[in-house]
């Protein structure tokens, strides 16, 4: 039976939530088409992650267990997943659209001679390939884009797709795989984490963001009481990274982050498209500006119409007082 | 240091545009530098003056696309190679990236670099797809590049935090828009640009006819982005409108 | 000196390109600077381009297909308006199809942007192909001069030379000022502020609206309660698949009335026969800018110096006579004048002022300055108080009542008439408007 093969990332010891979105997708295609539902898990322990994974529908796990992966590095996930491709003759191979994604698309589509579309927000299979919608023009626009090929690789952006459990015995297939350093041409020296132990944008329920009206390390201070009184991840609009206030790692947005919690809090960000692009996905979203007219409230659920520093302290204090 | 630069002809995407039985269609013949591109010959500039060597920008598409060469001149690249193609709406990544392999694989080089992706489409496929063909080691989204020791070292914006990756040359690197601020060329560069070598090339003379270059991808409709409805607006005292937002994020919306 | 060049030309706008153009096709070798991304980019403006110049500029420029024109005038009207009436003077005519047209309505970004490309296009076919540029995004800093002659100009750090500089910088004459042919202080009684939007509808909508066919278009102007008392008057043109709607406000007094051109502009859409008009479009672009009012008084001291032309609307080359808002065609025709000068000056080797008040004389005997000084009194008689209140008042009243049919006696036209201007104004101060305005027109 043809498949349809979800990679499965996992980033810092853990599965990427997005990833388990599009396995949903992934289970729900498969179903509808008749096709097999299995799962590729690439990481120093992958054979750990494999009852999550089951549990979102996949009936077969492909392993590769290298302690090469314990970091991302392309050369070595290119020549996995090639491997893992070739074996199976996957019909789809669907990814989660993160950076280490982003890294390996191209060159794993024309490795293997497959066809390719990035960055979707839905897809679905059709009788002579996929079809998928993907926001272009600097997401002003939706483009629906046809791809064909014998395999076609589909990158999902984040949120696009509910988690959808549907428990199941997977078969494990461990593939054998070996690489050294020396094998590699590029050398990773060291990764900075800029965003030390704070919480990852892309897997965070809630995303308190800052833009440039938080000005000061009082404003500052009040973002970073919200965002800890609310458990939130912090991000930034472009204006603010730009201007070395928050680190570029945090930036929300069509060329930064695309992100999808259940609460999003804009302070002090007018909603320039752009931003926009990388938040709508949002279940709630919670805008605070001065300016009446800014576009933000044009997609936010609830505005306040007001100044941060006046708004914030006693938001925080009612948010305290609902958590306790 | 030898550079080549890939650079895009791209329709500006904040000039006005309409969706007409589901085509796109723009208000303005409006063509410029896609800006991650900007942002490759930008950085290889600034390398380039710092360590000495060469910087050349290649670019497909039709006639007008010499404008395009053109800019990146005045900015200050030495010399350009214009890949001319009748039309290039068709093209997808791949597309790109047959024919950008083609004229670079008897290329010398030290370093190869492209924007992460196109202004317009937004798919980051072009640059590893090229890497790949080539066979060139190469890394995606860098934020910063250096020189060391003969060596590229890209500082590249990973999901986990920015990794430090040191490439042997000939590799090839795609930039972010985050790495630099491109330099608007100035009189005198717009003047010299004037008088730098263009070569054209046709695709016949690559060894490649556009029909072998049918794409896996094609936009076959746009349509407006479905609308995120605007909800309740509150204005007023900023301390009841506050506390009164809290309270429904609770209640209503159930997310606290 | 190899980098000299016979002139710069600052300003990518019509009276720019109208010059450089001119240069280009007399094998001058210049410099044409743009301080926007390209030509048009600063350009939110758009109107009519009335007279043939642009014929001579571009040949057969009605047969390219996708030219940078919306559509030619063949219907042109001009109403009053009051709060609930319109009326109308109406005219159409088929000799406005024959070509060149009479007027072709423009939106400036395409507009520029296209004449740039013709631009290219004289260089590339001239002696100095290679030679001769058009730069844009570069900002002049600075006209250099030496001995009271203009020899170049600054960017930044860089200085470039010419025997010559044409200004063609626009209303925000800030190069005009500093060369000391305009004083710095220009009385907000003769500037307006222009407020545009643009209202997209499906083409075939359109045409069937304002009865267009194939390429032509109307343009519609407005006095009376469209600027809801401020002086000034408002406009519509039919462009390819939407109209420009706006207004034309007088700065000072606004102030004075206290009000916004935004709130203003909102207010002339709320009339029913606007809202008839727009009804269904979707305003894809909002814009304002600074126009002068064509009052002679706001013009610089003088249009040349050694070494320097002024032209456009730097040159405050601008009218509403009440006909029409005239203001391209002059910066369209100073610009032509002005290369043709630089021309002349080059065969004689004499880039003073001596040459180049030719420049000052040429526009004098062209229709441009004729008009400009035969319509001063039109200008300020359509600013007056009467000519927009009180004639639009009138009028509409008039108009309700005499195409008003009730199953009552009608009383006759003339009485209709007097009671209208009776209760809107008296009739000796019409008597002095028509004196006035027959003596002005």
């Amino acid at each position: 039976m043809s498949s349809i093969l979800t990679y499965i990332a996992i980033s810092e010891g853990k599965i990427k939530r997005s990833s388990l979105e599009v396995l949903s997708r992934s289970k729900a295609i498969a179903d509808a088409n008749g096709l097999a539902c299995e799962a590729i898990i690439i990481d120093e322990n992958a054979s750990s992650f494999t009852d999550s994974v089951q549990n979102y529908g996949a009936s077969k796990i492909h392993i590769v267990e290298d302690s090469i992966f314990s970091q991302h590095r392309n050369t070595p996930l290119l020549s996995a997943l090639s491997k893992v491709m070739e074996a199976s003759k996957p019909k789809v191979v669907a990814f989660a659209s993160t950076e280490g994604t982003k890294d390996i698309l191209g060159a794993l589509a024309a490795n293997q001679k497959a066809g390719v579309v990035a960055d979707v927000s839905s897809f679905d299979l059709t009788s002579s390939g996929v079809i998928a919608k993907r926001p272009v023009m600097a997401a002003k626009v939706v483009g629906n884009v046809e791809v064909t090929g014998e395999t076609i690789l589909v990158s999902v952006r984040s949120g696009s797709y509910e988690l959808v459990e549907s428990p199941i015995t997977a078969e494990v297939n461990t593939i054998e795989f070996s690489s050294s350093e020396s094998d590699l041409k590029a050398k990773l020296r060291e990764i900075i984490s800029a965003t030390g132990d704070t919480i990852d944008l892309n897997e965070a329920e809630t995303i308190v963001a800052a833009g440039r009206g938080v000005k000061d390390e009082e404003a500052k201070s009040l973002i970073t009481e919200l965002a800890r009184v609310l458990n939130a991840g912090i991000g930034a609009s472009r204006a603010l990274t730009e201007a070395g206030v928050y680190d570029p790692s945090l930036q929300i947005g069509q060329t930064g982050k695309v992100v999808s919690p259940q609460l999003y809090i804009a302070v002090g960000i007018s909603g320039a498209i752009q931003h926009v692009a990388g938040m709508a996905n949002s279940k709630v979203i919670v805008a605070i500006n001065k300016d009446a007219d800014a576009p933000i409230f044009e997609v936010a659920d609830y505005g306040i119409v007001g100044d941060l520093y006046k708004v914030l302290p006693p938001f925080i204090e009612e948010l305290k007082k609902l958590k306790s | 240091m030898k550079f080549y630069v890939c650079i895009k002809m791209v329709p500006d995407v904040y000039a006005p545009f309409q969706i007409k039985d589901g085509e796109l269609i723009m208000d303005a013949d409006r063509m410029v530098l896609n800006a991650y591109d900007a942002s490759a010959v930008e950085e290889a500039l600034v390398l380039s003056e710092k360590h000495g060597g060469e910087v050349e920008v290649v670019c497909i598409g039709s006639a007008k696309a010499s404008e395009t060469i053109r800019k990146a001149l005045a900015m200050g690249a030495d010399k350009g190679s214009h890949i001319v193609t009748t039309g290039d709406e068709g093209f997808d990544s791949g597309s790109y990236a047959n024919i950008l392999t083609a004229f670079l694989k008897d290329k010398e080089y030290d370093v190869l670099s492209l924007g992460k992706q196109s202004q317009d489409t937004d798919s980051g496929l072009t640059g590893s797809m090229v890497a790949e063909l080539l066979h060139l080691p190469y890394t995606t989204n860098a934020v910063g590049l250096e020189i060391e020791n003969g060596n590229l070292i890209v500082k590249r914006q990973g999901d986990t935090g920015q990794e430090i990756i040191e490439l042997p040359t000939p590799c090839a690197v795609t930039c972010s828009n985050d790495m630099n601020e491109p330099r608007i060329p100035n009189l005198k560069g717009i003047m010299a640009s004037k008088r730098k070598p263009i070569d054209t090339i046709d695709l016949a003379s690559l060894g490649i006819s556009e029909s072998d270059l049918s794409p896996n991808s094609k936009v076959v409709s746009f349509e407006h982005k479905p609308a995120r409805k605007a909800g309740q607006k509150f204005e007023g005292e900023a301390d009841e409108i506050a506390r009164e937002v809290a309270q429904l994020l609770d209640t209503e919306a159930n997310v606290i | 000196m190899e980098d000299k060049f016979d002139c710069i030309v600052i300003g990518g706008g019509v009276a720019g390109l109208a010059a450089a153009i001119t240069l280009a096709r007399n094998n001058m070798k210049f410099l044409l600077i743009e301080r926007g991304e390209f030509a048009g980019a600063k350009n939110v403006s758009g109107g009519v381009l009335w007279g043939h110049d642009l014929a001579k500029l571009v040949p057969n420029y009605w047969e390219e297909e996708d030219a940078g024109w919306e559509r030619y005038i063949n219907h042109r009207r001009l109403t009053f308006m009051d709060e609930q009436s319109t009326f109308s003077l109406d005219f159409k005519s088929k000799h406005f199809n024959e070509t060149p047209y009479s007027g072709v309505v423009v939106l400036r970004s395409k507009f520029d942007n296209w004449l740039s490309g013709k631009l290219q296009e004289a260089i590339d076919a001239s002696d100095y192909a290679m030679d001769s540029f058009i730069a844009t995004n570069i900002k002049v800093d600075q006209v250099l001069m030496e001995n009271g002659k203009a020899i170049g100009i600054k960017t930044g750090e860089d200085e470039f030379h010419a025997d010559s500089v044409i200004i063609a910088e626009g209303v925000n004459n800030l190069l005009t000022r500093q060369v000391g042919l305009q004083d710095n202080y220009v009385p907000a009684d003769h500037m307006l502020t222009g407020i545009k939007e643009v209202i997209r509808f499906d083409q075939q909508v359109l045409e069937d609206r304002f009865q267009l066919n194939g390429l032509s278009g109307m343009s519609n102007e407005y006095v009376g309660w469209a600027t809801d008392g401020v002086e000034g008057g408002g406009f519509l043109y039919t462009n390819r698949d939407t109209i420009s709607l706006g207004l034309v406000l007088g700065i000072k007094d606004l102030r004075e009335k206290k009000k916004s051109p935004h709130d203003l502009l909102n207010h002339f859409k709320t009339h029913p026969t606007v809202a008839d008009a727009i009804k269904g479009g979707e305003i894809v672009e909002y814009s304002a800018h600074v126009v002068s009012s064509g009052d002679s008084r706001a013009m610089p001291k003088e249009l040349y110096k050694d070494g320097i032309l002024i032209a456009g609307e730097a040159a405050n080359l601008l009218m509403n006579a009440g006909k029409a808002i005239q203001g391209m065609d002059y910066a369209m025709r100073s610009g032509i004048l002005a290369a043709e000068t630089i021309v002349t000056a080059k065969a004689k080797n004499d880039f003073s002022s001596t040459t180049l008040k030719e420049y000052r004389k040429a526009l004098d005997d062209s229709y441009v300055m004729k008009d400009i000084n035969n319509f001063q009194d039109a200008v300020h008689l359509l600013h007056t108080d009467t000519m927009q209140n009180k004639v639009p008042n009138l009028v509409c009243d008039f108009g309700r009542q005499f195409f008003t049919i009730k199953n009552e006696p009608t009383p006759k036209s003339e009485k209709m008439l007097l009671g209208a201007i009776k209760k809107h104004a008296s009739l000796w101060e019409l008597l002095k408007l028509g004196f006035k305005a027959r003596k002005s027109l």
